[in-house]
């Protein structure tokens, strides 16, 4: 074929523009650790690097989540824990009070115990997040979980005004975990330690008298009863952290592979690109001493 | 002596002078062969760097003798017969038909890259807005009462809303811009247009008056080959020496020296192409035209506007989806949902917006009238998995409308960048093809200077030798 003088030229120019076209495309992928530059770069690779981006978004949520939800439960089984520990040297008391070898005046001495232990169980019930909403009343948050009446008679001073509502949180992909815990229940043993109370407050008490042992036995009936719920609460807390450390782990799992994936499809292969961008590089430098030679060919030189 | 006798070497003599005058006449005739090649030459020099310049080259042809010189007269020197146009028709058509691809691929590139570039981004896509928005909601299910929480999600709804709102502000900026581009090509081509008419009626006078034409020509074929970027074109050799241009979907554009004109009118925001040519008019086709035109054509029919409507969509239909289970729950003080986000069909940057005023306790999460109640909430979170109707994809999840929305628009550039690689090369190949034949070659002009050149001293010395023929004839006379 007959070459004209420009086509070197256009052949020169084009060699050097493809070259430098790949080889900064190379730079940019080097430099930014990324395969895919654009979606068109790899339309299909593009999808599923979105898809796993979400997916990973979401895990790393419900990872947060279960976190939370953890130091939640934590947090509730400690109140609990303390209740418990409250409902304890009540009972402790009330077996001492139903000890018959008592003196009335032993008894009266009993009355401050018991009420800084059912005025704590109280306070404990009604305890309040940061932002003053009330933690065991079920969803009713905005309202205290038990509610004291002075004015209505002892052993029916105390009700229960939360509900019994959970708050369901996602964990995994519908998979619910239950954050909240109420104290419903918990008034009635106040309202047996507010009659224990009132009944040992009055002067004079007979530790024998079959009343004053009744108030006692259906207290201490109460204060047992009111631990053994409290306490499968607490254990219930521990097969859910359980149940919320595998899932945790699960999500572990899936996060390394979306994110081995991620890497096998979205990452640039170092190796590979260093020694395509040594090619280009080549074949530029080729281009410019080609053209250097050729540029200089003229039959009117040798005229 | 007799007469005949005396007279014979006179006869001889003037054989011999008219020989000698005939040698004289082949060696100018040859030197002035020798000089208009070498002007051929120098003009090819010239223009050794013009664009679209044919190359030319002289076509010599022997004369026969005189009919009365007889059997052993050799000649009547040399003659320029032509001044050759080295030029092919077939190669031109093929430079054309292959700017046209080239211009409609290549126009529409930038368009695509840039929104691929926004679509695709990592912190500027849908994609990112809506997965932040649904995260802020699991983040709250966490407490549902909790303000900050629950200000997370009023925020993300705010960016996610700002999302599609600057994506929709860059797919009108591109509508504008395909529209303005267009308006900027018509005016572009009808110089164009009327340049080719008014050359081939130069072209057809100069034939007439036997002119060489080859620097007319080549630049009627540039005016062309500009033409040709810019829309398809079928162009026809009259016999009168002039082109006539139509598009390749018939209409003329130039037939002798009478030119159409283009122009375009927006119809209630579409743009329409028509073509006047003398008393008729032509409504243009906006993609079919071929060319840049038609590259802003098909982009603006086949992506720009359905991945608008797209867009729009999903905006109305997530919207309006969140109010709907809004305002099926319960906010934190009991009272039952209110709209967070206000949708506006064609709105630019409004597009999506939420509600003014909007606090994070009027988020309604509870699906009884208990605030800690987080029922509504999960039913919200639950929403990323139901279909929407988007344009152009069908029935998709919502969580992945944008993904798959990016994906066509990837593999949709990924084609025209394909078919503009195509188009590249062949337009390449076929300017090569072209050059091949018309193009000049440096050390060819360097060989036809020296050859011309020694021709010309030859005849030279031709003369140089009748002369001295011609004086020794003279001194043998006195």
């Amino acid at each position: 074929m007959r070459i004209a003088t420009t086509q070197y030229q256009s052949t020169m120019n084009r060699s050097l523009q493809l070259n430098q076209e790949h080889i900064s495309l190379l730079t940019q992928q080097m430099a930014s650790g990324q395969r895919v530059q654009v979606p068109s770069d790899d339309p299909i690779s593009n999808v599923r690097l979105s898809r796993l981006n979400r997916e990973e978004a979401i895990v790393t949520q419900y990872r947060d989540n279960i976190a939370s939800v953890q130091t939640r439960l934590t947090k509730n089984e400690n109140f609990l824990t303390s209740m418990v520990s409250d409902m304890h040297e009540s009972a402790d008391l009330l077996v001492w009070a139903s000890d018959g070898g008592n003196a009335s005046a032993d008894l009266g001495a009993m009355v401050n115990s018991m009420s800084a232990l059912r005025d704590s169980l109280f306070y404990s019930a009604n305890l309040k997040d940061e932002e003053g909403r009330y933690i065991f009343a079920g969803t009713a948050t905005g309202t205290a979980a038990i509610n004291y009446d002075p004015a209505a008679p002892v052993g029916a001073r105390y009700t229960y005004t939360g509900n019994t509502g959970q708050q369901k949180v996602v964990v995994g992909n519908g998979v619910t975990q239950t954050a909240n815990v109420d104290v419903q229940g918990l008034e009635t043993l106040l309202n047996q330690m507010d009659s224990t109370v009132a009944t040992l407050a009055v002067p004079g008490v007979a530790p024998n008298d079959p009343a004053v042992r009744a108030v006692l036995t259906a207290n201490l009936d109460g204060v047992t009863a009111g631990m053994e719920q409290f306490s499968t609460k607490i254990a219930v807390f521990g097969g859910v952290q359980n149940i919320l450390s595998t899932l945790d782990t699960n999500h572990g799992n899936v996060s390394l592979s979306n994110k081995m994936a991620l890497t096998d499809i979205g990452q640039v292969d170092y190796g590979l690109a260093a020694t395509d961008l040594n090619g280009y590089t080549i074949a530029l430098q080729a281009t410019y001493k080609a053209y250097a030679k050729i540029g200089n060919l003229s039959l009117f030189d040798v005229l | 002596m007799d007469d005949t006798a005396r007279r014979a070497p006179c006869l001889r003599f003037a054989k011999q002078k008219e020989r000698t005058m005939s040698i004289i006449n082949n060696a100018l005739s040859g030197s002035l062969a020798a000089q208009a090649a070498l002007n051929a030459a120098s003009q090819n020099i010239a223009n050794l760097q013009t664009k679209g310049y044919t190359r030319q080259g002289v076509l010599l042809g022997a004369l026969q003798p005189s009919p009365n010189a007889g059997a052993t007269a050799a000649g009547n020197g040399v003659e320029v017969s032509a001044l050759l146009r080295f030029s092919d028709g077939y190669k031109n058509q093929q430079l054309w038909r292959a700017a046209s691809d080239l211009g409609q691929r290549s126009q529409t590139q930038p368009y695509l890259t840039q929104l691929e570039r926004v679509m695709g981004d990592d912190a500027s896509s849908l994609s990112s807005g809506i997965d932040s928005f649904f995260r802020a909601l699991n983040a709250a299910g966490v407490d549902p009462t909790s303000s900050p929480l629950r200000q997370q999600v009023v925020t993300a709804a705010d960016a996610m809303s700002q999302h599609f709102n600057s994506i929709n502000n860059v797919l009108n900026n591109q509508l504008l811009s395909v529209q303005q581009q267009r308006s900027a090509i018509i005016p572009q081509a009808n110089t164009t247009i009327a340049a080719i008419a008014s050359l081939n009626q130069k072209i057809a006078a100069a034939k007439g008056g036997n002119t060489n034409v080859s620097a007319l020509i080549d630049q009627r074929d540039q005016a062309i080959d500009g033409l040709a970027s810019q829309m398809a074109l079928e162009v026809v050799e009259q016999p009168d020496g002039s082109r006539s241009v139509s598009l390749k979907s018939g209409q003329p554009l130039v037939i002798g020296s009478l030119a159409g004109t283009l122009s375009s009118s927006t119809v209630s925001g579409t743009q329409a192409i028509s073509l006047q040519f003398s008393t008729s008019n032509f409504a243009l086709d906006n993609a079919t035209i071929g060319g840049q035109l038609g590259g802003l054509g098909k982009f603006e029919q086949n992506t720009l506007i359905p991945l608008q409507q797209s867009v729009a969509d999903i905006a109305q239909q997530l919207s309006s989806k969140v109010n709907t289970q809004l305002a099926a729950g319960n906010t934190l003080v009991g009272t039952p949902g209110t709209p967070l986000f206000v949708f506006t069909f064609g709105g630019g940057a409004t597009m999506l917006q939420i509600t003014a005023g909007f606090q994070a306790a009027d988020l309604a999460f509870s699906g009884d009238s208990t605030a800690g109640n987080s029922d509504n909430l999960q039913l919200l979170i639950g929403l990323k998995n139901q279909p929407i109707t988007v344009t152009s994809l069908g029935s998709v999840l919502m969580s992945d409308a944008d993904t798959q929305l990016v994906g066509k628009l990837g593999i949709d550039s990924q084609q025209n960048q394909a078919e503009m690689a195509t188009a590249d090369t062949v337009r390449n190949q076929s300017v090569e093809d072209w050059q091949s034949t018309s193009g000049v070659n440096r050390d060819e002009e360097a060989i036809n200077l020296v050859e011309f050149q020694n021709m010309y001293q030859a005849n030279m010395k031709v003369i140089s030798v009748a002369n001295s023929l011609f004086d020794a004839t003279l001194a043998m006379m006195s």
